[in-house]
């Protein structure tokens, strides 16, 4: 048998086994980082949410009666579930006490929490937590004894005030879920002897075996993941109908009924179908001919390539997946394509608004043209000027010029801050002493705009100087002699000689100093800060301000990155185009 | 004809000293403002102060934590741990991948190089939610390691576009030869490519620097101890959202940060040139 053969039915399994964990991790995930992990997990936690749900629906309190009933019912599966009531008064200490409104253990209702007890000092703190909060927590850990983690407590409204709290601690073993490693395990080495046993005997046959192999494994993840969905709905239907029985109401709880089971479906099953076809069409043989060809190249860029996956990638992906989910009060649901929707309908908003996808795309669209427009033409002219041979003290002029590429932008950024304020304001004082009235830079669109356009070329032009620079020193003289005796007018020069010289320098410079300034998100968030009204925003400071700024909107957040990779990502490529073309013309 | 090209001469001075003059400008303000009294930013242009002092600057430096640390120390020896690792860890990342993209032929190249340049484009800042996960899983959060890990990922893209630029400007022929004489590649590459490449190597190093000592939004993010904290942070203290800024320290600050910078940027600009434009126009 041929090495060759061998190394690359090898290889061809490792892409089939990476498919197989690659779609394996995005099931597990989706138990894990749904944020249904609780409610797959354990009943307990469903419970207790769900009944300060139920509860804040109907704004009628529990009374002792059904809070206790509810409790009992539960209480052979959960250990300690209680209904703590809030203080009475806040005037007169005797009555600022919590008590029991409802417990498993029937004595202790109508008592005041004892804070001696290690198990009530617990239920006191998890009622002082969500009271702060103001929402439902999960797993609140005890540093000193981890048998007594409160596994969820949630507020109980009535009359739109803190009541109660339903808190559960420390519930029995979670039901049986399937487990997500051997079935898959087994399904990857299953792939694994098919691809290796086709590469060793029969290697037209290859092909054939291995999407077998890959229909045969999406097929189970299918499947899984629909189990996993089965027992997760069967797991909540039991809760649920405990709840109904207990609080005699009927009814869906929204918020608990998001299935986990759409990462697998997301991440999982193409990415494992991709890489499988890859595999399928000898990727796997090909890259170990050319892997042993080139196994030193390869070495080189493992380490970086490392990197990049851990640190760019990884992210990356996970962003991808996050544009498909709604993000907010910590829960993530899964939604499809309606960030995207949002974003692209400019979400009900007038295109005047800047909250608009469409107005906030322009002012970018306006942001890049402008610096970049400035940032060369000034680079260019001075780099014009320096170029000169026989001008005296040229490399001090070029020294100073270059500092402000020097300093950290997000200094140059707060310096121009300061300088742009209205009062003490250095640019206002200017505009003093030559006789004009002072700015409000940051009260209008357009002033603001210019604002961060003056901070970004000082801070831009000196790359493009050096750059042009640069170019400039590598035309050869005579080149320019020749026009000189031809006696060529110096704009014909520049025109038909300088420019089309330096483009091929100019370009790649150029592409990227766009790609710098669309992403360019110091200066914005500092300088202008969006103001008025996020008007002067661009895209990515918008993005940040959904993610950070107005209710954690992650998955938005995460919608607008993706768009603006694929605006760039067709920006470079046309410009990369016309490069080309114009190269070759 | 000797009095127009004396004119020329005279104007383009002008015109180069008013430029220039106005790009010193927030720069010498910031001076100013490091060395004279008071808090806010003062209504001038003048970039003489009226009355010199040294508050500002002992107000920064001696800074303490509230169980009497120094903070200003410690916060310094963060910025040159991390950026020096960042520098050692990005140049060392760049180079091998480099020069693998420059002389050597092999499937995934092209691919390779185009999701280097790619990762350029996707918004830095949001991948900070992912990575947040990533560094606390990895147990790095508040750690000097971590962020160098982060660092030097952003910055070896740039890194690598103009090193393979650099690499591809010095002949083949060296290592051919090279290579009949018997040495192997690896001992090429560290004898005579890199020696070679000095100037591009230089520049990556600066940028790998520059991108390290001068990042804020990361640090901020990954960073919630104060005796861990980077300069940027510190600074931003100065003058963040929350309560009245403190711009003599910010000034004062801003200085102190920006000097090794600024020293570093000068010691090797006469790279930059070379450096960047072999990269720009072969890449």
């Amino acid at each position: 048998m041929k090495r060759k053969h061998i190394t690359g039915a090898l290889l061809t399994a490792l892409f089939a086994g990476s498919a197989v964990a690659i779609s394996a991790a995005a099931v597990y995930l989706s138990a894990l980082n749904s944020g249904e992990k609780a409610i797959i997990e354990s009943p307990a936690r469903a419970y207790a949410a769900a009944l300060a749900l139920r509860v804040a629906k109907d704004a009628s309190p529990p009374t002792a009666q059904t809070a206790l009933a509810a409790v009992t019912q539960n209480a052979k599966a959960l250990e300690h579930i209680s209904v703590v009531v809030e203080p009475r008064s806040t005037k007169y200490r005797f009555l600022r006490k919590r008590r029991f409104l409802a417990a498993n253990d029937a004595k202790r209702v109508g008592a005041v929490l004892n804070k001696q007890s290690p198990l009530d000092k617990r239920l006191y703190d998890a009622a002082s937590s969500v009271r702060s909060a103001g929402k439902p927590l999960l797993e609140l850990r005890s540093p000193q004894d981890s048998n007594l983690t409160v596994l969820a407590a949630a507020p109980v409204m009535r009359e739109g005030k803190h009541y109660a709290t339903a808190i559960v601690i420390t519930a029995p073993k979670a039901p049986p879920v399937p487990a997500p490693a051997w079935p898959l395990f087994a399904c990857g080495l299953a792939l694994f002897a098919f691809a290796l046993l086709a590469a060793l005997f029969a290697p037209r046959l290859r092909h054939v075996l291995v999407l077998l192999g890959v229909i045969g494994m999406s097929g189970f993840s299918w499947w899984w993941t629909s189990g996993v969905s089965a027992a997760y709905t069967a797991n909540l239907t039991h809760t649920l109908a405990g709840l109904q029985r207990t609080l005699g109401t009927s009814g869906s709880l929204d918020a608990l009924s998001a299935s986990p089971s759409p990462w697998a479906l997301i991440i999982g099953i193409p990415l494992a179908l991709v890489i499988s076809l890859l595999a399928l069409f000898g990727v796997g043989r090909r890259m170990a001919a050319s892997m042993a060809e080139h196994r030193l190249a390869y070495t080189l860029l493992i380490p970086a390539g490392l990197g990049m996956a851990l640190l760019v990638l990884l992210p990356f992906v996970y962003g991808l997946a996050l544009g498909f989910f709604n993000h907010q009060h910590g829960e993530y649901n899964f939604v499809g394509l309606k960030n995207f929707v949002e974003i692209l309908s400019g979400g009900d908003r007038p295109l005047s608004h800047p909250l608009n996808f469409y107005f906030t795309l322009g002012v970018t669209v306006l942001w890049t043209a402008v610096n970049v427009f400035l940032h060369v033409t000034i680079g260019l002219a001075l780099a014009l000027v320096l170029k000169d041979p026989l001008l005296r003290f040229k490399g001090i002029y070029r020294a100073l010029l270059i500092l402000p590429w020097a300093m950290p932008n997000y200094i140059t950024a707060l310096i121009w801050k300061g300088m742009f304020h209205y009062q003490y304001g250095a640019v206002n004082h200017v505009l003093e002493i030559v006789g004009l009235e002072k700015v409000s830079w940051f009260s209008s669109f357009s002033t603001a705009f210019i604002a961060n356009v003056t901070t970004n070329t000082w801070l831009g032009f000196p790359f493009m100087m050096v750059v042009a620079l640069g170019a400039l020193q590598s035309i050869p003289g005579d080149v320019y002699e020749a026009a000189a005796v031809d006696g060529a007018p110096r704009h014909k020069v520049f025109f038909h000689i300088t420019l089309p010289l330096l483009r091929p320098a100019l370009y790649p410079a150029i592409v990227l100093g766009s790609i710098w300034t669309f992403n360019m998100f110091n200066i914005i968030y500092l300088v202008s800060a969006g103001a008025p009204n996020g008007s002067s925003d661009i895209l990515i400071t918008e993005a940040y301000r959904w993610a950070f700024q107005r209710g954690d909107r992650y998955g938005l957040a995460a919608a607008y990155a993706l768009i603006i990779f694929v605006v760039l990502f067709f920006y470079s490529k046309i410009a990369n185009r016309l490069s080309r073309v114009s190269e070759d013309g | 004809m000797q009095q127009s090209t004396k004119m020329n001469r005279a104007i383009t001075h002008l015109f180069l000293i008013i430029f220039t003059g106005m790009t010193l400008l927030p720069v010498a303000l910031v001076l100013r403002k490091a060395v004279s009294p008071g808090k806010a930013f003062e209504l001038t242009i003048n970039p003489i102060p009226s009355k010199v002092t040294s508050e500002h600057f002992r107000e920064v430096i001696g800074k303490t934590s509230s169980d009497g640390k120094w903070l200003f120390g410690r916060q310094l020896l963060n910025s040159t741990l991390i950026a020096l690792g960042t520098t050692l860890l990005g140049v060392f990342l760049a180079a091998t991948a480099a020069y693998a993209f420059s002389r050597f032929r092999f499937p995934g190249r092209n691919g390779g190089m185009m999701a280097f340049l790619v990762v350029q484009m996707f918004p830095a800042t949001l991948l900070m939610i992912p990575m947040y996960v990533i560094l606390s899983k990895l147990g790095l959060l508040n750690s000097i390691l971590g962020l160098i890990f982060v660092y030097s990922t952003t910055a070896i893209p740039f890194c690598v576009w103009m090193l393979k630029g650099y690499f591809d400007t010095i002949p083949k022929e060296l290592e051919e030869a090279a290579l009949i004489d018997g040495a192997s590649r690896i001992r090429i590459f560290y004898t005579i490519v890199l020696p070679l490449a000095r100037p591009a190597l230089a520049v990556t190093a600066l940028f790998s620097f520059m991108t390290a000592w001068n990042e804020y939004i990361l640090a901020a993010t990954f960073l919630n101890r104060e005796e861990s904290y980077t300069l940027p942070v510190l600074l931003n203290s100065y003058v963040g959202e929350h309560g009245s800024a403190n711009w003599g320290a910010f000034a004062a600050g801003a200085v102190l940060v920006s000097i090794p910078i600024v020293a570093l940027f000068y010691a090797l600009q006469k790279h930059l040139v070379s450096g960047l434009t072999a990269g720009g126009v072969k890449g």
